[in-house]
């Protein structure tokens, strides 16, 4: 696999809390449109990892490029801009913004992009569409079951059309049923939509589908074999 | 598992210091403005009581002339003709100090022979080695206070210098006198001399009255006596009018600093409830795992009480420093309106920071209560949905406006039924405020709603989630405004009060000041017609207006006496009962008119009578009406210059006021007036204007303590708008996160929390508006008229109006940029994991 057509850059990355070493030396590569897991035991470094990807945080040492770009340099104006245009969150406990609707959180990310509002409610409607969730954009997130929150959240996260989807335990707050349901979704919209999508979970489920595997111990990280 | 609780309410606050110490001095500064005030008022209460004290002793009844003055023959005749009589005349004057000349002081004449059962030294005593025989036959001998001489460096035996009537008479102190009242309480006393010398002094051969103890046989036989200008007035009579004016400018205080105690109170009730509503999902988590509600409820009141506690005791020991200034400008603002002495400070009654404890703490308890319970009785899921939260909070914001018409109705049928009463006047203006609150919480939704298009369109996606924010987070937004409401709707209604007022006593002296240059005489002497006739030939003079002022004692209190010949432009009256045509029948000499506050104290309507006392006896003189007079608050008769001669046979002339042609140099016509009157006569010659700003200057002193409550009002409303708004910023941490995971610039998180906390702060601005124009109304309307008398029109000026909407945005953008830096400076990964 050319490094050279690489997506996500990892190169040496630490990340330290006070003497506490959350990450040490930590290479990675991942390419466009795969579907990569990162598995680990909790407070093991993965939502670290996915901050760091994300430019949430800055590593305490290392380097981290996204789409060749490195996010060293960028300032806070810069990181945002970033964020903006080429990455989509999926969070645990969804955090979809409680005073807008269903539709709203959705179009959300593409009217930070200066999407027009017609654009938005376009494409907010095909993705909730796409997600079972047609009839719930008038609703407010209060409104929705855990499963229906977590779908609103993938498709908030793959509207503004990112290179890059993070999701950090996107299941983690969900039945088993439900967390099935919602992994096969977030893979198979991503894999639709062209998306890259970086996931850190518990679930072992997940290992079947996904392209590459990584494992976090003792603060490294390992690709696990195919 | 109380101790647990109370050590997750102790780490609450400590986590969050600013919201600590913002509530602290929320509930500290409104502590402060009530202890303050109150303590303020005791001081003037007592000084007040010490002086009358002073001056009456054991005074039963005064026999008072017209004009203040009563002809010494009169004593002598009551001597001679009631016999054995226990009689003390008096001669009282305020003179000037020589060296000190800002400072003035009372000069007694009292015959010491027959001051023992009076005043006589149970106010104050003469000094050891004191000779009172060398205070009769000395000439220029007096008796002054110990630490006056002290002040001036002298010692007993010294001599001084007294202004009086603009030339420096010496006296002599031949001893001291000493109050008996605590060194360090009570007024000044006077300086003491013997009547005859104190007579030489003023140039005076009257007496300002008698003091008389009689029963009520011997006051009948006084009575009988109908002795030739003089009035038998009940000591208390004497001082009712004066008593009841003091006390309505107490209430009237009093109430403003209630005013501003409820802004504090509302405030804290905003911080305790948020402080309570940010924890319900804590709540709930506590209930679910077995925590009684008892418990729950126990824990929040007793955080309150430790809060209240801390912050009462702050706000008392911030309000003695505050009482210190609020003293002087009381004391000074009641001198300005009643009385020309001068009065100083007294140590005030304990009771009154007990009292101020008690009221900061209830508060802060009935503050934190109702959330308190709230908590305690909802579900542990209600509890910790916050969804569920916001359901019920806007079913609350529902249900209060449905609350808002029994209060109304209250308020409504308090002010209507209050007729004369100041405190349930107050207690209707409260349920005109709460009513306002009840509505707050829906008009800020509603406010939200509509502003979204208007905040997305300048604002772009940041306007559109921060109108959105302030609609949906009912539970956090709504109660929060109300409080904000009220606290700028009160310096709003406050500073609307102060500028009609203003407009209105402008208004008054353009209409009542019609002459261009008013011409007085200073001390004990007076014009007569051929100084009118004089000024009147003057080239440029289109004529003129006569004044005779004297204060008539009457049974129920002193009345001024203005009799006026008008000038050429009219008697200059905005009639307030009886119109026009009573000005028309004053002309004919029906009747005489009476100030408004005369006929609001005395309950006076046109075709009462008013009895007076005249030359001839006492006579009832017809009511035509009334007008507009903001002189004084002690009450004016006016009647023609001509029927007060008839009655009073007295030609003498206190004031002129002279007419001058459009095209006259007012300069050639004032050294013509001059010549009139020779070089060295007393006379002063001012003009209209100089007149008016001095008005306006005394107006502004006067209205300075309510000045400084507003002001106070408006710190305890910038500090609480600024707790309350930063409290809310500070809590959307993690919703400011997720948006900038999401890719919202520093920039846009800066304009999202400055936004939100702007329309906050505007929506309390605006809400403040209707609701400080509805409290000016009535302070002007119900509570001035009923505690001096005073009507006024309401004058919607915009400056305050402006001032409340710059004051609750500036303070809610000032609270809006700490949250706003800190949203960005702290790691979205840190706040997204603190979740």
């Amino acid at each position: 696999m050319s490094t050279a057509e690489a997506q996500i850059r990892l190169t040496a990355v630490n990340k330290t809390y006070g003497a506490h070493a959350v990450l040490e030396e930590c290479n990675l590569s991942i390419q466009a449109g795969e579907f990569v897991v990162v598995v680990g035991r909790s407070g093991s470094g993965k939502s670290t990892l996915l901050n760091l990807i994300g430019g949430l945080d800055r590593p305490t040492a290392g380097v981290v490029e996204l789409l060749g770009q490195s996010l060293a340099g960028l300032t806070e104006d810069e990181l945002s801009r970033v964020r903006c245009r080429r990455l989509g969150f999926v969070f645990q406990f969804f955090n979809l913004i409680p005073t807008l609707t269903v539709q709203e959180n959705v179009r959300l990310p593409m009217a930070l992009n200066g999407a027009s509002k017609a654009q938005g409610i376009r494409r907010a409607d095909l993705l909730l569409r796409e997600l079972g969730l047609d009839e719930c954009g008038s609703r407010f997130p209060e409104e929705l079951s855990g499963g229906e929150q977590q779908r609103v959240a993938i498709a908030r996260a793959l509207s503004h059309r990112p290179n890059i989807v993070l999701a950090d335990e996107p299941t983690g707050n969900l039945d088993l049923e439900t967390a099935e349901e919602v992994l096969a979704l977030l893979e198979q919209t991503c894999r639709r939509h062209g998306a890259t999508l970086v996931m850190a979970t518990h679930s072992r489920e997940v290992l079947g589908t996904a392209d590459r595997v990584f494992t976090i111990r003792a603060a490294r990280i390992h690709e696990e074999p195919p | 598992m109380n101790g647990l609780l109370a050590r997750s309410g102790l780490r609450f606050y400590w986590r969050r210091p600013w919201q600590l110490c913002l509530a602290v001095s929320g509930i500290a500064l409104g502590v402060a403005v009530y202890v303050g005030v109150d303590l303020a008022n005791d001081s003037a209460r007592r000084a007040f009581q010490l002086t009358s004290d002073l001056v009456t002793g054991s005074t039963t009844h005064h026999l008072m002339g017209t004009g203040g003055e009563i002809a010494d023959s009169v004593y002598r005749t009551l001597r001679m003709e009631h016999g054995p009589v226990r009689a003390a005349p008096v001669i009282e004057a305020e003179v000037r100090l020589g060296r000190l000349p800002d400072r003035v002081v009372t000069l007694m004449g009292v015959d010491p022979l027959e001051e023992s059962g009076f005043r006589g030294f149970s106010g104050f005593v003469p000094g050891r080695g004191t000779d009172l025989t060398r205070l009769i036959v000395e000439p220029g001998a007096v008796l002054a206070p110990a630490p006056l001489l002290e002040e001036l460096g002298l010692e007993a035996g010294s001599e001084f210098g007294l202004l009086i009537g603009g030339e420096t008479r010496t006296v002599r102190a031949v001893g001291t006198v000493l109050e008996t009242s605590s060194a360090d309480e009570g007024p000044t006393a006077p300086i003491i001399a013997d009547i005859a010398t104190a007579q030489e002094l003023l140039g005076r051969t009257s007496l300002s009255r008698v003091d008389l103890i009689l029963d009520e046989a011997e006051a009948e036989r006084v009575r009988a006596l109908g002795l030739p200008n003089a009035t038998l007035v009940p000591a208390e009579g004497r001082n009712a009018a004066f008593d009841e004016l003091a006390r309505a400018f107490r209430i009237n205080l009093t109430a403003l600093s209630l005013l501003a105690l409820l802004v504090g109170v509302f405030l804290i009730y905003a911080t305790m409830s948020f402080a309570v509503v940010q924890r319900r999902g804590t709540f709930g988590v506590l209930r679910a795992i077995g925590v009684s509600r008892r418990q729950l409820l126990t824990g929040v009141l007793g955080e309150a009480l430790v809060l209240g506690t801390l912050a009462t005791t702050a706000g008392i020991l911030l309000g003695q420093q505050l009482a210190e200034g609020l003293v002087d400008l009381v004391l000074r603002t009641i001198g300005d309106l009643y009385f020309e002495s001068s009065v100083s400070a007294v140590t005030p009654s304990p009771t009154i920071y007990w009292r101020g404890f008690a009221m900061g703490l209830g508060m802060t308890l009935l503050a934190a209560a109702t959330p308190a319970l709230d908590a305690a009785r909802s579900t542990p899921y209600t509890a910790m949905s916050r969804a569920a939260l916001e359901r019920s909070t806007r079913l609350l914001a529902l249900r209060a406006n449905w609350l808002a018409l029994p209060a109304a109705a209250v308020a409504a049928t308090l002010l209507l039924v209050s007729s004369r009463s100041l405190v349930l006047a107050f207690a209707g203006l409260f349920f005109v405020i709460a009513t306002g609150a009840l509505l707050v919480p829906s008009a800020t939704r509603l406010l939200g709603r509509l502003a979204e298009p208007l905040a997305e369109r300048g604002f772009g996606i940041s306007g559109s989630l921060a109108a959105r924010g302030m609609a949906a987070s009912l539970s956090r937004t709504g109660v929060a405004t109300a409080a904000l409401s009220v606290a700028v709707a009160t310096v709003v209604g406050i500073g609307l009060m102060i500028s009609s007022f203003r407009i209105s006593v402008e208004e008054w002296l353009t209409g009542t000041l019609t002459a261009d240059i008013y011409v007085n005489i200073d001390g004990e002497q007076f014009f007569d017609d051929s100084h009118r006739d004089a000024l009147s030939a003057i080239p440029g003079v289109r004529g003129s207006s006569q004044t005779r002022f004297v204060p008539l004692p009457t049974a129920a209190g002193e009345v001024g006496l203005r009799a006026l010949n008008p000038g050429p432009d009219g008697w200059g009256l905005r009639m307030t009962a009886g119109g026009t045509e009573a000005v028309e029948r004053l002309e004919s000499a029906e009747g005489v008119l009476v100030s408004e506050p005369l006929a609001f104290n005395r309950q006076l309507q046109p075709g009462d009578d008013l009895i007076l006392p005249t030359a001839s006896g006492e006579q009832a003189f017809p009511v035509l009406g009334a007008f507009r007079d903001y002189s004084s608050n002690g009450g004016t008769v006016l009647m023609p210059l001509s029927v007060y001669r008839s009655h009073w046979a007295d030609n003498d002339i206190n004031g002129i006021g002279v007419y001058l042609d459009d095209e006259t140099d007012r300069e050639i016509v004032l050294e013509e007036m001059r010549r009139v009157f020779g070089a060295g006569a007393p006379v002063r010659f001012r003009s209209n204007e100089f007149i008016r700003e001095r008005s306006m200057m005394i107006f502004d002193r006067t209205f300075r303590i309510t000045e400084v409550l507003r002001i106070l009002a408006g710190a305890v409303a910038f500090l609480g708008l600024a707790s309350a708004v930063m409290s809310i910023e500070l809590e959307r941490g993690r919703e400011l996160a997720v948006l900038r995971a999401l890719g919202l610039r520093p920039r846009q998180v800066r304009a999202l929390t400055l936004a939100q906390t702007g329309l906050l702060g505007l929506a309390a601005g605006l809400f403040a508006i209707p609701l400080g124009i509805v409290m000016a109304a009535l302070l002007i309307q119900v509570i001035n008229v009923r505690s001096f008398g005073w009507s006024m029109d309401l004058e919607i000026a915009s400056q305050p109006l402006a001032l409340g909407v710059v004051l609750a945005l500036s303070a809610a953008l000032l609270a809006g940029i700490y949250p706003a830096v800190r949203a960005v400076r702290v790691g979205v990964a840190g706040q997204l994991r603190e979740e």
